[in-house]
């Protein structure tokens, strides 16, 4: 028997274990990608069934219903509409939650309405017992016409039953089960008559919905059956009504609850977990946990990492044969690579935590709780998460804002998290620190240097804030605010479902982010290892002559030759022109190299001042520290990181916008050039002013 | 003065009666918030906003400013 | 010259994966008829 291909579509609402039916079933095999030029992720994956039967199982946005009010759902509708669709599935999967059955049920009506082979699977049977529900399946099996799959995802119960009926799909009715055209028969009856090979429920759908629809074209048929807005949505409204009716009446047979049965768990944790004042030291704890634990725990494997890379650069230099590809591989990509890999361990201890805090339904009471708060600010309680997950990077906080309802909030969002302090500042914070922070203790306890470390911190949350503040004054932005919220019930989260969701995130970030990072890590190699004229050139000849009455030893000599590389390499010549601009900011021009090329990522600070101050080791912090210490300014004599140009430069990293990275996913989240622009300029125009005040005052 | 789910004290049930259609997101109405659904107030965030509803079963909750234009008629007092 | 061909070669990559990210418009624009809420959400 020939092996049989068929697509298989996992729709339902949010919450109802979807998720987690489509892992039981596919495993790890699967891929993540975006619908074309949209910013809806698009899960497949592939699943063996029996009689050779191959599924390519497409687990499709978590929605409510078939009416489109975001991108997610108009995805679902479109590729339902279209049967010329690649993925245009032989058999829909409504996955359902037995707590929720009512309102899980709504959406699929609708799909059977589109005649579509339907199974319906109800989940989390295992904790029917408990709260008491009892089913009737042949009989909601005969009024819902459709075989249904009763399934534990979370204990992996009834997953082969689900295969078996997937496999005979072909035998499932695939009539509706109700008739939603009596809400207006004349209506309906027209349409019937103009589009006889149509189905009623499709020309509905491209009736109220924003949606493509190939063969059909939209405003025609809104022009022959003009009605308007509000009257399509009275009639909508009275779509939903006679859905619930029939759902109603079908589960006030086929469902039966024990009321003495429910304990109901939810509403003692809502109790304390919402609480005016635990809910919040609740959270804050919460918050503390996790900030340790990205400082503390990542900083073994993140040091494991670092001297990995550092080795494999020396051993790259020394084993291959000598040439500008060795360099490049050497001082250029390894390092680039290397600068990606080392945040892979924060970024996983990030999500781990978000994930747990996610499938157990707590951070939807956060939103509850930080909703009011945040809105003062032009935000929403669903910024939250991004804020707190920008502490790692900015750039999967930036894509965790898409469940953010409202434009403006969540354009809002978008702009301000790039000033939280992402982990790519910390190496910066930490050098600069040491050198112009005294480490001393003040009332006792708290050392000098970490409290200025946690201003740095606050100072990125509060900036954030304040434009916020700001940008929901002065943006002219009308947007509908609607803010639905749903609560789900607490579980314990699902080790497999938080396992696949970190590496997920975490493939999405060096993917995504690794490949600019590494890009411009090697432009930047080549901009600092060329250079035009003979002071670049014969680099060698010159550093020979100034030291023609000294002894260096080889190291030594090599060490000036690259400095002097440097200083007339195209770099230290962009350098070196913007050096009037940065002056009044107490910078020379080798911190104008390293600003520059922080627009790779901002923790290749560290290692372009190494190589500017020719510190042959870049892995020994103490050297570059005693190098940077001892750097004179040439002309004033005075020391370069003085506390003032130390001041400026901390100010300068916690507001500048010089993450290539993030801009480019802005860009893509706004799907417009106007807002990463914008928060260039408007990041950059505060970090050089604060920067300028901060030095001018202090010098 | 006519009830909304805005004027509920926390514990109250009420069955909704009307709404204007249009300032009300599809999204609650496809999550049973419809006329004839049985609505109880089950917390209010410490700022007083946003409210968490039980309404025919599906936990949400949703901003006061949505909340005001709810008609209900209170059936249960908590007292 | 063979490692400077492959150097050159790579940052030529670079750039133009780079000018792709940046300054190219993603292909297909969703075309969303008279909606309102077109590519917020």
């Amino acid at each position: 028997m020939s092996v049989q291909n068929i697509n298989v579509a996992l729709i339902g609402n949010p919450n109802t274990g979807k998720t987690s039916v489509f892992n039981q079933l596919t495993g790890l095999n699967q891929q993540v990608g975006n619908y074309p030029g949209i910013t809806v992720e698009k899960k497949m994956g592939f699943c063996k069934l029996p009689n050779n039967v191959k599924a390519n199982i497409l687990d499709l946005p978590g929605t409510y219903s078939l009416n489109a009010s975001s991108m997610d759902e108009s995805v679902v509708i479109e590729l339902l509409l279209n049967k010329n669709d690649k993925l245009y599935p032989d058999v829909a999967v409504v996955v359902t939650d037995v707590e929720n059955l009512k309102r899980n049920l709504l959406i699929y009506t609708q799909i059977k309405d589109l005649e579509i082979p339907t199974i319906l699977v109800i989940n989390m049977s295992d904790q029917m017992e408990r709260k008491g529900i009892s089913l009737d399946i042949p009989y909601l099996e005969e009024k819902l016409k459709t075989k249904i799959a009763l399934v534990s995802s979370r204990k992996g119960l009834g997953i082969n039953a689900l295969k078996e009926l997937i496999v005979s799909y072909k035998t499932l009715p695939n009539e509706p089960c109700l008739n939603a055209s009596v809400i207006d028969p004349e209506y309906f009856e027209k349409l019937k008559h103009a589009f006889p090979n149509q189905l009623i429920y499709k020309l509905w759908l491209v009736i109220t919905q924003d949606v493509n629809f190939s063969n059909l074209d939209r405003n025609e048929i809104r022009n022959t059956f003009t009605k308007s807005n509000s009257e399509l949505k009275r009639l909508q409204q009275k779509e939903t009504i006679k859905r619930y009716q029939f759902i109603n009446d079908v589960l006030k047979e086929g469902l039966k609850v024990d009321a003495s049965m429910a304990k109901d768990v939810r509403a003692k944790l809502d109790r304390v977990l919402t609480h005016k004042i635990w809910g919040y030291a609740i959270f804050f704890a919460i918050l503390f946990l996790i900030f340790q634990s990205i400082f503390s725990w990542s900083a073994i494997p993140m040091d494991f990492i670092d001297s990995t890379f550092a080795s494999l650069s020396s051993w790259a230099a020394e084993e291959l044969p000598s040439g500008i590809l060795t360099d490049l591989l050497s001082q250029g990509i390894i390092p680039g690579i290397g600068g990606v890999i080392i945040f892979i361990p924060q970024i996983a201890f990030l999500f781990l935590f978000i994930s747990i805090l996610e499938e157990s339904g707590y951070m939807s009471r956060v939103v509850f709780l930080m909703d009011k708060i945040m809105r003062r600010f032009g935000l929403s309680g669903k910024s939250v998460v991004p804020l707190i997950s920008g502490t790692a990077c900015a750039i999967p906080a930036i894509m965790a804002t898409r469940n953010i309802e409202n434009w403006k909030e969540r354009l809002i969002t978008i702009l301000v998290t790039p000033f939280t302090t992402c982990s790519a500042r910390l190496p910066v914070y930490a050098i600069i620190i040491s050198l112009v922070v005294p480490s001393q203790r003040v009332f006792g306890i708290l050392n000098l240097q970490g409290l200025t470390l946690m201003f740095l911190y606050v100072l990125g949350f509060a900036t954030a804030i304040l434009s916020a503040y700001i940008l929901n004054k002065v943006l002219k932005l009308q947007s509908k605010t609607y803010f639905v919220v749903e609560m789900p019930s607490y579980k314990l989260p699902l080790f497999k479902n938080v396992g696949i969701n970190v590496v997920e995130k975490t493939k999405a970030f060096v993917v995504g982010a690794g490949k600019i990072i590494l890009a411009i890590s090697i432009i930047l190699w080549f901009l600092a290892s060329y250079g035009p004229g003979k002071e670049f050139n014969e680099a060698e000849t010159i550093v020979k002559e100034r030291f023609a009455n000294t002894t260096l030893d080889e190291a030594q000599f090599e060490n000036e030759v690259a400095s002097q590389k440097l200083e007339n390499s195209y770099i230290g010549l962009m350098g070196r022109a913007i050096e009037p601009a940065i002056e009044p900011l107490g910078y020379d021009w080798k911190i104008g190299i390293a600003l520059i090329s922080s627009f790779a990522a901002r923790e290749v600070f560290v290692g372009t001042l190494a190589t500017i101050y020719s510190v042959g080791d870049t892995e020994n912090e103490t050297t570059i520290k005693s190098k940077m210490q001892a750097e004179i300014h040439p002309e004033t004599g005075e020391k370069v990181f003085n506390f003032a140009t130390g001041i400026s430069l901390l100010l300068f990293y916690a507001f500048a916008m010089q993450c290539a990275s993030t801009l480019a996913i802005t860009k893509k989240e706004t799907n417009s050039w106007k807002w990463p622009a914008m928060q260039l300029v408007f990041m950059s125009g505060l970090a050089y002013f604060s920067a300028l005040i901060a030095y001018q005052l202090l010098n | 003065m006519q009830n909304t789910v805005h004027t509920l004290k926390k514990g109250d049930k009420a069955i909704i009666k009307d709404f204007d259609i249009d300032l009300i997101p599809l999204k609650l109405l496809e999550m049973g918030c419809l006329p004839g659904s049985l609505v109880e107030l089950l917390q209010i965030a410490p700022f007083g906003d946003p409210l968490y509803l039980d309404i025919n079963g599906s936990h949400v909750a949703i901003r006061v400013e949505t909340a005001r234009e709810i008609e209900v008629e209170l059936i249960q007092n908590n007292l | 010259m063979f490692q400077e061909i492959i150097a050159f070669a790579i940052l030529g990559f670079a750039v133009a994966f780079l000018i792709r990210k940046f300054f190219w418009k993603s292909k297909k624009k969703k075309d969303c008829g008279n909606g309102t809420d077109c590519g917020c959400s």
